[in-house]
């Protein structure tokens, strides 16, 4: 199962509707979580546990969250001398290379999953993620 | 002295290294999963770094996104607690070729002791009394003489398992042949070696352990032992310090086999010798575990010793640290694991703690990663708590942890609570009539 927008929206429109706290949907080796806290009514958070960067979807933030798959120094580029492998405004296809998450000297290309562009960069080239924090967010057209 | 230590685990063991550091003037790293974001020791330590998802192949035995979070905050060392990668020789090799120190014996101790053939070869060569037993059984009809060899019953054990996984009890020939096969798939599932071996069968032995710390300076200290005869399944539930089985002679006589032993193998860190006691009251080697153990804090309480504070000192390279040359057990303590299980049938019972209120007063001490309005998951060990009381006699250590489980409340999930209850109202308990068939034999 590759969960695509439209159905994770679908999912988030049924958890709504239906007023539901909490969905859970299990397939092959993917598992997604949708939950709210029954106080905060309109804002259901996304957890998912794919091998691949996750997706994190807000209503009220256009796009989705690229994630790091690991824990480690987040790089911009592949060298220092090099060009980012994205800017702001950039569009992307499944396959890019959007940055490098450096682990155990390590240098783990992380690409794109989708078809998009490339809204906000999130974090500060050089600087520390954990596994989970968002990277890139990417709006789609 | 570290600055920084990154503490590799999760749960009460997390906490228990967390506060020896913090006590230390140590800052501490946590690590955790995705689920173990509100974890306790994520919420403790001084910085927290999320490695990976719920599956702990992907985030506690993850042993890159581990080193890599020691990079990335600049951690000195590392303790892996016991459990997950604290018997992995790679990951302590791992840890030196970046230039982290790995707190506990050397990769090459933990491979001495990790395979059950081998240690059992090495501490007979180092002149421990060895449980007899076979060379590994190659095929069905070795396995076959071998065991006849031996003599029935047997018990065939799994020379990568320990801890109590990986055994059956054999009291036949064509039971023998009935398992063996799929003892020997069942063991390269487990632990990725399928090598078996049989170990002459004890009837109703008694676990007695000793606890031993050794510094880079040659020093090695036996700090007495624990019997930890009360288990389900092979796996240990009620732990005691002293054995009320070993007279004062063969306590101090096994305590300098012992320390000549592990003397020669220039043992570094804490570590546990598992023995079994025979009816007779003689003791053979069961396995070394080159860890720091569950039990470990009825030891500390006998002996006024912080155990795990003396294996930060040593993996800094300084000498072991004792409050008196010779220590004694100074009264008795015992420690209860409780559980998050059904407590008729032992199943697992995850879920939210909804209240929590653990035992106090003078001599209970608790060592638990939970807290109310926490959601135990599913993912990981079930242990809750230890319960762990030390009082002059064994007698008053009994009646202070019936009052305290008595006060104990855990709501919201099950525990084993009420079996623990049963255990010290038993008189064969009460009287010290214990073995490992405990709760086979009284069904308390």
């Amino acid at each position: 199962m590759k969960l695509n927008w439209d159905q994770l929206r679908e999912l988030i429109q049924l958890l709504d509707e239906a007023n539901l706290t909490e969905i859970e949907v299990k397939q092959d080796d993917q598992r997604i979580r949708l939950r709210r806290e029954p106080a905060a009514a309109q804002a259901p958070s996304v957890a998912t546990d794919p091998a691949e960067p996750a997706a994190t979807a807000e209503p009220q933030t256009k796009g989705i969250f690229v994630t790091s798959p690991f824990v480690g120094t987040f790089y911009r580029a592949a060298s220092p001398d090099d060009d980012a492998f994205v800017e702001v405004g950039d569009r992307i296809a499944p396959g890019a290379v959007l940055c490098i998450v450096e682990a155990m000297k390590l240098m783990n290309e992380i690409e794109a999953e989708i078809e998009g562009e490339i809204a906000e960069i999130l974090v500060e080239n050089g600087k520390p993620v954990e596994y989970g924090d968002r990277l890139f967010r990417i709006e789609i057209a | 002295m570290f600055e920084k230590v990154l503490i590799a685990n999760r749960g009460e063991i997390a906490l228990r290294v967390l506060r020896s550091c913090h006590e230390r003037g140590v800052r501490t790293v946590a690590v955790h999963s995705e689920i173990d974001t509100e974890a306790l020791h994520t919420r403790l330590a001084d910085e927290a770094i999320c490695i990976g998802p719920d599956d702990p192949r992907r985030s506690y035995l993850n042993i890159p996104a581990i080193i890599a979070a020691a990079e990335i905050t600049g951690a000195d060392a590392i303790h892996p607690g016991y459990g997950f990668l604290a018997e992995n020789p790679e990951f302590a090799e791992t840890c030196a070729q970046c230039g982290l120190k790995f707190i506990g014996p050397t990769p090459g101790q933990i491979r001495q002791w990790g395979d059950k053939v081998k240690s059992r070869a090495l501490a007979r060569s180092l002149g421990l009394p060895v449980l007899e037993g076979t060379e590994l059984a190659t095929n069905m009809d070795d396995a076959v003489d071998k065991a006849t060899a031996l003599g029935f019953p047997v018990v065939l054990k799994a020379s990568g398992g320990g801890g109590g996984r990986g055994m059956h009890v054999i009291q036949t020939e064509e039971q023998l042949r009935a398992v063996f096969q799929a003892a020997r798939s069942e063991a390269r599932a487990a632990f990725g070696n399928e090598e078996l071996y049989f170990e002459k069968l004890i009837e109703r032995p008694r676990h007695v352990e000793f606890q031993i710390l050794g510094d880079e300076h040659g020093n090695i200290h036996v700090l007495g032992e624990r019997d930890c005869s009360i288990q389900r399944r092979h796996q240990k539930i009620i732990e005691e310090a002293p054995s009320i089985a070993l007279s004062d002679e063969l306590r101090s006589d096994m305590a300098s086999t012992i320390r000549r032993a592990m003397k020669e193998t220039g043992y570094v860190s804490a570590g546990t010798l598992e023995f079994l006691m025979d009816e007779t009251g003689s003791l053979t080697f069961l396995e070394m575990n080159p860890r720091i153990q569950v039990e470990h804090p009825v030891t500390e309480l006998v002996m006024g010793i912080d155990l795990v504070a003396e294996q930060i000192r040593i993996a800094e390279g300084l000498p072991i640290e004792l409050p008196a040359p010779n220590l004694a057990p100074r009264g008795h303590a015992i420690e209860c694991r409780i559980n998050a299980e059904d407590p008729d049938t032992f199943a697992p019972s995850p879920g939210t703690i909804t209240e929590f209120h653990m035992a106090g007063g003078t001599g209970v001490r608790v060592d638990s990663g939970v807290y109310g309005g926490w959601r135990v998951p599913p993912h990981y060990d079930p242990l809750v708590a230890k319960l762990i009381v030390h009082g002059p006699t064994r007698a008053h250590a009994i009646a202070k942890m019936r009052r305290s489980l008595a006060e104990t409340i855990i709501g919201g999930i099950r525990t084993n609570i009420p079996l623990h209850r049963r255990i010290l109202e038993h008189p064969a308990f009460e009287e010290g009539r214990i073995s490992t068939r405990f709760l086979d034999e009284f069904s308390p």
